[in-house]
């Protein structure tokens, strides 16, 4: 009976043991204890406890204050490693917001791979630290974004005009300059937040006018209305992060919203982007995706082979310089919308979402990169992408010239009902000044206008055996033998039917479309003769025979 | 009143108040330290907890071999699930998504919060093994016989309450395996849906979804399902098991301590020994109550021969198992975190949505007919261990390890039959498919009745049939019965543990697993 007495006693020194390990991993081998008895402040040692911020309106208690201790409220002069650097200086002080908020990671967490989110069943990762201004998107949305070249251009003005010798503007510029120029001005970091003097530029020409020397002398001279334009647009994407407005310009020219949705605004064929930041890794298929399993690098691996990363995805592949693809992979970051409380709510957003205001300029240059260049290209001339039907290009001098702002209009109001091409006047479509915008973009990028065609000199005949036997030779191998569309764009379509005159269709076949595979059929190739306008105007009839059959 | 006697009351006053510490520890074990035999005898039945047990226990209980102390590690496990669950709901709030920021503020912030759930946790899952063991030990040693019959539906009742325990512990995390392990588990209680449908009856007799609607309290898993379960879980089901355990316990003292094979005394004679004679002569009477209680109970006539005092030799063994599996435990609560997936999610399903591992031999049955894995078969299984000691009331072999006709022998021709039928009829439908994939058209109600859950419980069956027919003996057949329930258990456990991937598909290894 001694055995029995001999394993309690063991099993009693075991579980002992034991608890006395665990004694020790809870109280000195965590992390935050070990950081924290590193820090100091002039007052000697922190206290080494839990820390957390606590914001009851945003519903968030962040304990990443109990490593970052610098950054929690009451702390911001503890120093000690890296890891206590202070929060830079921000507008939302993380002693009041918290961090998970702009960062995203597991706010509850007290250890480093839980808080940064890096493990298997925390499903939104932290933000990486170089995109960390995409956390913006969790509550602002910055309004009357321009598309990238428009961006380009407007702060190409600021810098050329260099208001930056006295303005500072995102901690860079208003410094005096040694040769006597410059001097201290306004910060314009937020001018799109807080607005500004609307007057400003009278105000400057009358100081610079009234001044004998220095630097409003030196420095200020007249503006050209175009470049005061320019300035305007600029000053207006002033929110204080730089780096998401241009991001958002690059989204904004890369054809997006043809088929994905923001903010309930955009084409439906694609997946909707609004929450695309709050992504969980551990939902996606990294089989195809080199690298780190990182939300990012999927990104960049899906805008790089659609199809590679999703199988099936019809989305042609983008080809977008580096820099580019890290400011798309930065704005979808910042697709991370949160319910916040009213309170919380900032102004950009009750204006988009309470007032219907739009994310984008309305511009026909930004709406046409936003929404059209992805199929139809930056320059209109649309483009083919293997394993799908031809993106049509639009910007033909031809097409511009036959059609008229009408035929535009409807087009893009009623779209190609059974093509990719969506119908834009709808919910979460393009308004009609919008669209009206786009229409003048595409005028103004080819400079052709709409040449008044004569209506055709033929009455047309009826349904024909030869309008048939003439298209089954000539045109069938191109668009179908039903009109159905294959290389060629679908003639059968109801919509475009009922949009296209008779006229359109005469000119079209008779003087083709420069730059395409369609010839003019007026003219004679080596392969066929020339139709003559009877001809003509029987395939026209025999197409015509489709409106009232099937779409 | 004169000063002498004021200073005689004082002096007594001081002389009390430095013996209260004595007087305290004498008042509260009344006994006196247990040195002599009646020291000891009332150090057990003069203390409320510890009088549940026998003053003297017998040298046979006392053996590793007989017991293995697997009903004292179940009790024990059961013993740390309540301390630490009584800590744990300190935290825990039973409202979703709070209650998974509850748990992640156990894990990360509670001082030993983390400690705390996963003994919690480990303690629960080694409460679900010592069980099923136990009842394995207390057949295979016949313990079941006469008189302890009842004792052994007590104790099945006891097994089902601590599955129910288990799995409404499951859900209380609110995360994605919680979530859709309930989920599955609530699909399984809608199973009779299967016949019910296929006979065309559901719109006026639903049973299975009234079950479903009970256990989740609404039409899916949701804050209703939520404080049921933790209702369950904190309160009903530990009130209940505690209940049926002091009945067990009682029972088991009732019954003349653990069962003995007849010849216990002989056996363990010619073995030294540390006990000694207590009476010199065959006793002519009981010395339990029986003077006025009729009938006979277990001990008239027997002397407290081979017995030891229960203190101190039965407590070292109770409280060194208790030491034992508190140990298991922390040391699996110190290398492995209770698992935490990320936050319930109605909309994004787990596949594979796997139930607790002790219902994934359930869930692979399912997989074939949900009725038959879900309801059927588990209730022929209940009712068929509920049977047991009445059918067999046989004698010979009581106490002894795979005592009765074919013993041994019989067993481990059990297990080679067990596992081979089982798995041979897993391979068969995992390689070429069942009626559905043959006739895609048969009738559910014909894959409800043929399908390889009834097949194997056939085989087992017949299996079974045979061996009382060859035996001569009911004992026989319930060995072999046992035995391959045993290892079909094991072996459609460890089928859907570890060979089932997204829709139940098998796959030889995760890393086969399509990804998405």
């Amino acid at each position: 009976m001694k055995k029995n007495k001999y394993l309690l006693l063991a099993s009693s020194l075991g579980v002992f043991v034991l608890l006395a390990v665990a004694a020790v991993q809870e109280n000195f081998l965590k992390d935050w204890r070990k950081i924290q008895a590193t820090a100091k402040t002039e007052e000697g040692p922190v206290a080494v406890q839990l820390r957390q911020v606590i914001n009851r309106g945003l519903n968030l208690s962040d304990r990443c204050t109990s490593c970052h201790v610098s950054m929690g409220p009451g702390e911001q002069n503890a120093a000690g490693p890296g890891v206590l650097t202070a929060h830079k200086p921000v507008v939302h002080d993380p002693a009041e917001y918290g961090c998970t908020v702009c960062h995203g990671g597991q706010g509850h967490a007290t250890e480093k791979d839980d808080a940064h989110g890096d493990v298997h069943f925390w499903p939104e990762p932290m933000i990486p630290v170089r995109l960390s201004y995409a956390g913006c998107g969790t509550c602002h949305i910055a309004l009357n974004a321009p598309g990238r070249d428009g961006f380009r251009r407007a702060r190409g003005a600021y810098e050329r005009l260099d208001c930056a010798a006295c303005h500072s503007m995102d901690g860079r510029g208003g410094l005096l300059r040694p040769d006597g120029g410059g001097m201290e001005g306004g910060d314009l970091s937020r001018t799109g937040i807080s607005g500004y003097d609307r007057e400003w530029y009278g105000k400057h020409l009358r100081q610079s006018q009234q001044a004998a020397r220095g630097p409003w002398k030196t420095s200020f001279a007249p503006i050209t209305q175009a470049d005061l334009e320019l300035l305007a647009t600029f000053l207006d994407t002033r929110v204080g992060a730089p780096k998401l407005v241009e991001a958002k310009s690059v989204f904004l020219s890369s054809g997006c919203l043809g088929c994905h949705k923001t903010g309930a605004i955009g084409g439906d064929d694609g997946p909707e982007l609004s929450l695309a930041g709050l992504k969980d890794p551990a939902l996606m298929d990294f089989t195809h995706v080199p690298g780190k399993e990182s939300v990012e690098n999927w990104f960049t691996e899906h805008f790089r082979s659609p199809s590679g990363t999703v199988t099936g995805s019809l989305m042609p592949a983008l080809h977008v310089p580096p820099e580019e693809m890290e400011l798309l992979n930065f704005y979808l970051f910042s697709l991370r919308r949160r319910d916040v409380p009213v309170s919380f709510a900032p102004k950009d957003r009750v204006r988009a979402l309470q007032f219907g205001e739009r994310e984008f300029a309305t511009d026909g240059a930004t709406i046409y990169g936003a929404f059209c260049s992805g199929c139809h290209g930056a320059d209109g001339k649309g483009f083919r992408s293997p394993g799908m039907p031809a993106f049509p290009s639009i910007s033909n001098p031809d097409l511009l010239e036959l059609v008229s702002d009408e035929f535009l209009i409807e087009t893009i109001r009623k779209g190609r009902p059974g093509r990719r091409m969506p119908g834009w006047d709808r919910d979460g479509g393009l308004r009609q000044p919008e669209i009206l915008a786009v229409v003048g973009y595409l005028r103004q990028m080819s400079g052709v206008q709409a040449r008044p065609q004569p209506a055709p000199t033929q009455a047309l005949p009826g349904a024909s055996a030869a309008g048939s036997r003439i298209y089954a030779s000539a045109c069938a191998g191109c668009h179908g033998p039903k009109g159905e569309g294959a290389a060629g764009p679908s003639l059968n379509n109801k919509v475009f039917l009922s949009i296209a005159t008779n006229a359109f269709l005469m000119e079209t076949i008779g003087r083709g479309r420069r730059g395409t595979t369609m010839e003019g059929f007026r003219t004679p190739s080596p392969a066929r003769q020339a139709l003559s306008d009877n001809e003509i105007a029987s395939v026209v009839s025999f197409i015509r025979s489709w409106e009232g059959s099937k779409p | 009143m004169n000063p002498a006697t004021t200073n005689t009351a004082m002096q007594e006053f001081w002389q009390n108040l430095r013996a209260a510490p004595r007087r305290i520890y004498e008042t509260a074990f009344r006994s006196g330290k247990p040195v002599t035999d009646r020291t000891r005898s009332s150090f057990v039945f003069g203390n409320l907890f510890l009088h549940l047990h026998s003053v003297r226990t017998h040298l046979w209980s006392l053996r590793w071999s007989t017991t293995m102390g697997l009903g004292i590690a179940s009790t024990a496990a059961f013993l740390i699930t309540l301390v630490t669950g009584i800590l744990l709901m300190f935290y825990y709030k039973p409202y979703p998504d709070v209650a998974y920021d509850s748990i992640k503020d156990i894990h990360f912030v509670v001082p030993t919060g983390r400690f705390m759930r996963n003994i919690h946790r480990w303690a629960a899952n080694v409460m679900v093994v010592t069980v099923i063991l136990h009842m394995a030990r207390a057949f295979y040693t016949a313990a079941y016989r006469r008189p302890r019959e009842f004792n052994w539906l007590i104790g099945l009742g006891l097994l089902i309450t601590t599955l129910g325990l288990s799995f409404t512990g499951y859900l209380l995390p609110w995360d994605q395996l919680a979530y859709w392990a309930i989920t599955i588990g609530a699909n399984i209680a809608q199973s009779p849906r299967e016949v019910t449908d296929a006979v065309g009856i559901t719109e006026y007799f639903d049973p299975g979804g009234l079950q479903r609607l009970l256990l989740l309290g609404s039409d899916e898993v949701g804050s209703e399902s939520l404080i049921r379960f933790y209702l369950l879980h904190v309160m009903i089901l530990p009130l209940v098991l505690a209940a049926l355990m002091g009945v067990h316990f009682w029972r088991i003292r009732k019954d003349g301590g653990l069962a003995k094979p007849e010849d216990a005394d002989a056996r363990l004679s010619g073995r030294e020994r540390d006990t000694y004679p207590v009476f010199t002569e065959q006793p002519a009477k009981t010395y339990q109550l029986a003077a006025i209680v009729r009938g006979k109970t277990e001990v008239v006539n027997r002397g407290p021969e081979n017995t030891v005092p229960s203190m101190p030799h039965l407590f070292y063994a109770e409280l060194a198992v208790l030491m034992l599996t508190m140990l298991v435990c922390l040391a699996l609560a110190l290398v492995s975190d209770a698992p935490l997936k990320d936050i319930a999610n109605p909309n994004i399903p787990e596949n594979p949505a796997k139930a607790p591992w002790y219902f994934l031999g359930l869930q692979e049955l399912v997989s074939f007919s949900a009725f038959m894995g879900g309801i059927g078969i588990p209730t022929i299984v209940i009712i068929g261990l509920g049977l047991i000691p009445y059918l067999d009331r046989e004698r010979t072999g009581t106490g002894v390890w795979f005592g009765g006709p074919g013993g041994w022998k019989l067993v481990r021709q059990a297990v080679a039959y067990g596992l081979g039928a089982c798995l041979a009829v897993e391979a068969l439908v995992i390689r070429f498919g069942w009626l559905r994939e043959w006739f895609p058209n048969v009738p559910q109600l014909i894959v409800t009745l043929i399908n390889p859950a009834t097949l194997i419980t056939l085989l087992y069956g017949a299996y079974s049939v045979w061996l009382v027919k060859r035996y001569q003996s009911a004992r026989a057949g319930a060995l072999g019965l046992f035995t391959c329930f045993l290892c079909g258990f094991l072996v459609l456990t460890i089928i859907g543990t570890w060979f089932r991937g997204p829709n139940w598909v098998f796959y030889w290894s995760p890393s086969d697993w399509p990804r998405h």
